[in-house]
């Protein structure tokens, strides 16, 4: 662990998988929506109550997560050299990206619990 | 047969510019390098570029050609489109005119340590291999270090000092897949962090250019292989 919050091959390793395992999400998730019956929220909330469900869209948020944050801190490590600078934006990412979980999270909570 | 060429004097010169000159009686068949050197001896002989062998085995004549990174030595005119554009190999600095400073390519390349590591005592005999194991390192010792490939790199544009670039990383292969050596665990080691190995996007312009034909983008592959087995 260090500034760039996991380096290496792990890294390397969590980009690819997470990016076949949204492949594959994107195709699931395609296919629910293309032949489902109706396309209303109601019917949004009925398909993510299915445990299934629930868990793949769980991961598919925290794959897209990682997959994020390390795509991104690539382009920061390839184009910002000045390293204050690095940490700001490494920072305010991190920031975003865990805001961003948080915030999908609640919406799924809120979904599958009720309001 | 006309040429643009890049001209570079730090001593006179207060910024770069590009020298025209022209050719007559172009052979069929001859190469760069020979038009350069007819253009320093007929023409204009503070034009500096570097050469040795003159048959693509030293590498010393590497330069940017009508774009792409060769070695003017085995690049024949005939497959070049004019006017023909010839610069210094980007993303190091210039010493003069086609000449660049290539301290930091071979900084990369000492840093990979580029020779047999062997712990135990040394046989009377040579260190044998197999065939098979000799063939290993096929397409990995060909490499003459020219830089054409850690040149056309826009990593190693953007992190010379940190990302070692795909010669040094070809010639870190080669002496990972080398049965005889003994650091394999440290090579590996050597190369974890994000920038020495992982700074490589499979951009392949290291394999476009390669004036030997190798595959550094393979080579890099082999190496995150082997990380990957020795992590599981």
């Amino acid at each position: 662990m260090s500034l760039y919050v996991l380096e290496g091959l792990r890294p390397w390793v969590i980009q690819r998988v997470s990016a076949v395992y949204i492949a594959l999400f994107i195709l699931y998730a395609a296919w629910c929506f293309f032949s489902a019956d109706a396309i209303a929220f109601e019917a949004w909330r009925e398909w993510l109550y299915y445990p299934f469900n629930t868990t793949v869209v769980g991961i598919f948020v925290i794959a897209l997560l990682f997959h994020a944050w390390i795509g991104m801190r690539d382009v920061v490590l390839d184009y910002v050299h000045n390293i204050m600078l690095r940490i700001f934006i490494l920072s305010l990412l991190v920031g975003v990206l865990i805001g961003s979980g948080l915030w999908v999270f609640r919406i799924l909570l809120l979904s599958v619990v009720g309001q | 047969m006309k040429f643009k060429i890049y001209r570079y004097n730090p001593e006179t010169d207060a910024k770069p510019y590009v020298q025209e000159y022209e050719l007559d009686n172009v052979e069929p068949g001859t190469m760069l390098l020979a038009a350069l050197l007819r253009i320093k001896d007929e023409q204009d002989q503070t034009l500096s570029f570097r050469r040795s062998c003159g048959e693509g085995v030293c590498g010393s004549d590497g330069m940017n050609i009508n774009g792409f990174n060769g070695l003017a030595c085995i690049t024949s005119l005939d497959s070049l489109k004019q006017p023909v554009e010839v610069k210094p190999l980007p993303g190091l600095p210039v010493i003069r005119d086609l000449i660049i400073d290539m301290d930091q390519f071979y900084k990369q390349y000492r840093a990979v340590k580029p020779y047999l590591v062997v712990n135990d005592p040394m046989p009377e005999v040579e260190l044998t291999q197999t065939p098979k194991q000799r063939e290993r390192l096929d397409g990995l010792y060909e490499c003459v270090l020219c830089a054409c490939c850690t040149t056309s790199c826009p990593s190693f544009w953007w992190n010379p000092d940190k990302f070692l670039g795909p010669a040094a990383l070809l010639q870190a292969s080669r002496f990972i897949e080398d049965s005889r050596d003994q650091a394999f665990e440290q090579r590996l080691e050597n190369l974890e962090g994000p920038f020495k190995l992982f700074r490589c996007h499979t951009i392949m312009n290291c394999v476009h250019v390669c004036p030997k034909g190798l595959n550094p983008t393979k080579a890099i592959g082999r190496i995150k292989a082997k990380m990957i087995s020795r992590s599981l």
